[in-house]
């Protein structure tokens, strides 16, 4: 019994509750199908989609739906079998409209037709075009379309493929069951993953708390070259792309560089398992794992939920809410959405639905900001976000920019150490979008 | 697809520190401080807690006036107006008079904190301010004339005691008490920075009784270093048991509440310039208001820097100039001014000294702003 282990970690960071243990022993089990799916037609970052149905069109599962003739898209697939009710502006989980292809499930639901193909002969090309057909997108949360993250540059060759298990996210279980249900699936992924961009080396970054994923994974990927399994420090936030990069490489992205300025992609769990899937089985991305948790619902459950399908459905599939529910956030509580209401449809890049009760809420009150400096220990990209804050409120966009808010990629630790309550991501994004409105001019 | 009670949205993140609070780091500092003002009891007896009581009730008052004067919502239950007050008491001599502890205590909460925008917004640290003031002001005589230790045992414990100036010798004090009786037998006495000014502590120190007025902690008539240490000499009511606030500044950095990269950068420079001076290194150390100032004046959140680097320049500055002003100038102490110069070179570092973001290469030593598009005027309204 030596002291505390050491793994390897970034400079910064925060130490949040985690409560994973809610849901991290719960078996993945399919959710429900909902009376009406919403699938909206854009759920990636880049160009929309035009849907390719009507309505009144009979749809099969997994046919695809809307699709864009841009490079930076990704095209969306009917997550059920059915009848296209209508195509109408439903409410986002950002609280934005969005349009969505409203389907009518049929009562009886067939399973996946699996197109089995011979995974070892495929070309770097043909990996790309699959995953773009698939509707591939990051399922971390961001949803930058797979096929362009693996398409970089001529001039920066990429050797380094990065699995991101880290799940630094309190609560959040998802990734965590998947490794440990289908760490074979992920391995093949990676491999798929490092042949597209001609990588010889692939890692799977795991946070030191899921050390039953860590064996587990292990396990699937002994004998395969080049893959190696690295444990890291539980911290947050570990999963953010260049604080893994730098801990597992020691390579430093610049700021408002990519991964691939230092020969680095980064992929997520759930995204490798889909692209095995979708290279493997031919299935399209109509489906994922989420987490329904927090304490604020009955029984907490990893769910294999259908894209569309509303958050009021998986809540009453693990239960419903506990009392009154205080939040309720789509995505990790660290940097997901609340919801005003649970009617918004689950989307590609939905990585978990965290119900928090009301005496967990912690709001406070915004006060005057005392320039104590936690914030500025614990930024990972080692900004000021005080005077950040202190900026956006003069309407300094200048000073903003100095201060670092372009390279802020909302992680939140700031706000979360803040002995004054100042939403200093808040603030950020409103600088973001002054600073980018000045610069188009 | 309702839900029955609104659900409450802000921005992310949805969690925050348990216990992060402006109020519970106040009261983390007002926790430090107990083991000097308990210390300080014992030295300068009942004394003390005239003084602080007074400096308590008035910065409590001025708080709540001024920020009704100015409109703004109250704020005395953060307990900053309290660190204030106990702060600003710690930094004066035992025997000052009620009336020029209120007046402080007004000058430090009203017009240094309020006055400049309240917490947050004050540019020097409001104790600090009014310390500094005082000292430049005709009160001057009433905040540096200092009693030797222990000297309620002559006068009585619970008797409160006055300087008061002497009509006959300039310059001079002499102490009576609440009713205006002098107290026969009790006059000024050196700190040991004043002796050290005067040069005379050498002699003292092999001859003499004590040059700190001790008269415990000593053997063979020579003064201990164990005198300096746990605060047997005269000086400021929170400033001579240097023991006591090291447990307190250990609370503190335990607590996360203080950066030890202030204290660290102030004490580390001063002693190796003593040392390089052989400017008696030690005995400089545990004199005046050294160890108070590393620890609970300049770690003050609101007005030292924010960031790493400015911490480091900021403390080791502090350390350099008391240094100067000890060795060089007319004063015996130099740290309450040390700080308040450095509160003022804050603001410059926090501005103008760069921190590489994350991945910065060539990253440059200085903050330069970055040149924006003009936004689009204002569209006149008809």
């Amino acid at each position: 019994m030596s002291g505390k282990a050491t793994y390897k970690t970034f400079k910064g960071g925060i130490h949040p509750p985690y409560h994973k243990e809610l849901a991290s022993g719960k078996a993945i089990r399919p959710a429900p199908v909902p009376a009406e799916v919403f699938i909206p037609l854009q759920q990636h970052i880049g160009a929309p989609n035009e849907p390719l149905v009507n309505p009144g069109d009979r749809v099969e599962l997994g046919q695809k739906i809307g699709s864009s003739e841009a490079f930076v898209s990704a095209p969306v697939h009917a997550s059920v079998a059915g009848t296209v009710k209508e195509i109408a502006e439903v409410t986002g989980f950002t609280g934005a409209k969005v349009k969505c292809v409203v389907i009518t499930p049929d009562a009886e639901q067939p399973g996946f037709a699996r197109k089995d193909r011979d995974i070892t002969a495929l070309s770097d090309q043909e990996v790309r075009d699959i995953a773009r057909e698939a509707g591939l997108v990051g399922m971390g949360g961001a949803a930058f379309p797979t096929h362009v993250k693996l398409t970089p540059p001529k001039d920066k060759p990429v050797d380094t493929v990065i699995i991101n298990a880290c799940e630094c996210e309190p609560f959040l279980t998802c990734d965590h069951r998947v490794m440990l249900e289908r760490p074979h699936d992920l391995v093949q992924g990676l491999k798929l993953l490092m042949r597209a961009v001609n990588a010889k080396r692939g890692i799977i970054g795991i946070e030191a708390n899921k050390m039953d994923a860590v064996d587990a994974v292990r396990g699937a990927a002994k004998g395969e070259a080049g893959i190696e399994v690295d444990i890291l420090e539980v911290k947050y936030p570990e999963g953010a792309e260049k604080m893994l990069i730098y801990a597992l490489t020691g390579r430093k992205v610049p700021p408002g560089k990519l991964p691939s300025e230092v020969g680095c992609l980064v992929q997520n769990v759930g995204t490798a398992v889909a692209l095995y899937e979708a290279c493997a089985w031919g299935k399209p991305l109509y489906e994922r794992v989420l987490t329904v948790t927090g304490q604020g619902i009955k029984e907490p459950a990893n769910l294999l939920a259908r894209v569309g399908t509303p958050i009021s459905t998986l809540i009453e599939a693990c239960g419903g809410f506990v009392g009154r529910p205080g939040k309720v956030i789509m995505g990790g509580p660290m940097t997901g959405w609340a919801q005003p209401d649970t009617s918004a449809p689950v989307v590609k890049g939905t990585s978990g639905i965290v119900v928090l009760t009301p005496d967990l809420v912690d709001v406070g009150t915004e006060e005057e900001c005392v320039r104590c400096g936690k914030c500025v220990d614990v930024c990972p990209m080692f900004l000021l976000p005080n005077f950040i804050v202190q900026a956006v409120k003069k309407g300094q966009w200048d000073r903003a920019e100095m201060w670092g808010a372009l390279d802020c990629f909302e992680c939140g630790c700031c706000s979360f150490t803040c002995p004054a309550y100042i939403p200093h991501v808040d603030y950020v994004r409103k600088a973001k979008a002054e600073i980018a409105a000045l610069k188009r001019r | 697809m309702k839900v029955a009670d609104k659900m409450l949205v802000t921005v992310s993140p949805h969690l925050h520190k348990k216990d992060e609070t402006i109020q519970r780091a106040m009261k983390d500092v007002l926790i430090a401080l107990t083991p000097a003002a308990v210390w300080a009891l014992v030295v300068f007896g009942f004394n003390v807690v005239y003084i602080l009581a007074v400096s308590c009730i008035t910065a409590a008052l001025s708080e709540v006036v001024m920020r009704k004067i100015m409109r703004r919502k109250p704020t005395l239950t953060d307990y900053s107006a309290m660190v204030t007050a106990v702060l600003f008491a710690f930094l004066l001599p035992p025997t000052t008079p009620l009336w020029v502890v209120a007046i402080g205590a007004f000058l430090a909460v009203g017009i240094g904190k309020e006055l400049f925008g309240g917490l947050g917004k004050n540019i020097f640290n409001p104790a600090i301010f009014a310390r500094v003031l005082l000292w430049f002001s005709p009160l001057a005589v009433y905040t540096t004339k200092f009693v030797k230790p222990f000297f309620w045992k002559a006068s009585g414990f619970f008797t409160p005691i006055a300087t008061s100036i002497n009509e006959g010798a300039v310059g001079r004090a002499v102490y009576k008490t609440m009713a205006g009786n002098p107290v026969a037998d009790l006059t000024t006495a050196a700190t040991p920075l004043s002796l050290l000014k005067s040069g005379k502590w050498l002699p003292d120190m092999v001859a003499g009784p004590t040059p700190v007025g001790a008269t415990w902690l000593n053997s063979g008539g020579k003064p201990s270093f164990w005198s300096l240490f746990i605060g047997a000499k005269s000086g400021c009511i929170g400033e001579v048991c240097i023991l006591a606030l090291l447990i307190g500044a250990a609370y503190l950095l335990w607590r996360r509440t203080i950066d030890w990269r202030i204290p660290v950068g102030i004490i580390g420079t001063f002693f190796l310039l003593t040392l390089v001076t052989w400017y008696h290194p030690i005995y400089n150390l545990f004199s005046g208001g050294l160890f108070l100032g590393a620890f609970f004046m300049a770690t003050d959140w609101v007005t030292s820097p924010v960031t790493r680097r400015g911490k480091w320049i900021f403390a080791v500055g502090i350390g350099a100039t008391v240094f100067i002003m000890r060795f060089w100038s007319l004063r015996p102490e130099g740290v309450a001014i040390a700080i308040f110069l450095w509160n003022i070179g804050t603001l410059v570092i926090d501005r103008y000294i760069a921190v590489p973001k994350f991945g910065e290469v060539g990253a440059k030593a200085f903050n330069r702003l970055p040149v924006l598009p003009e936004p689009a005027p204002e569209p006149v309204k008809k």
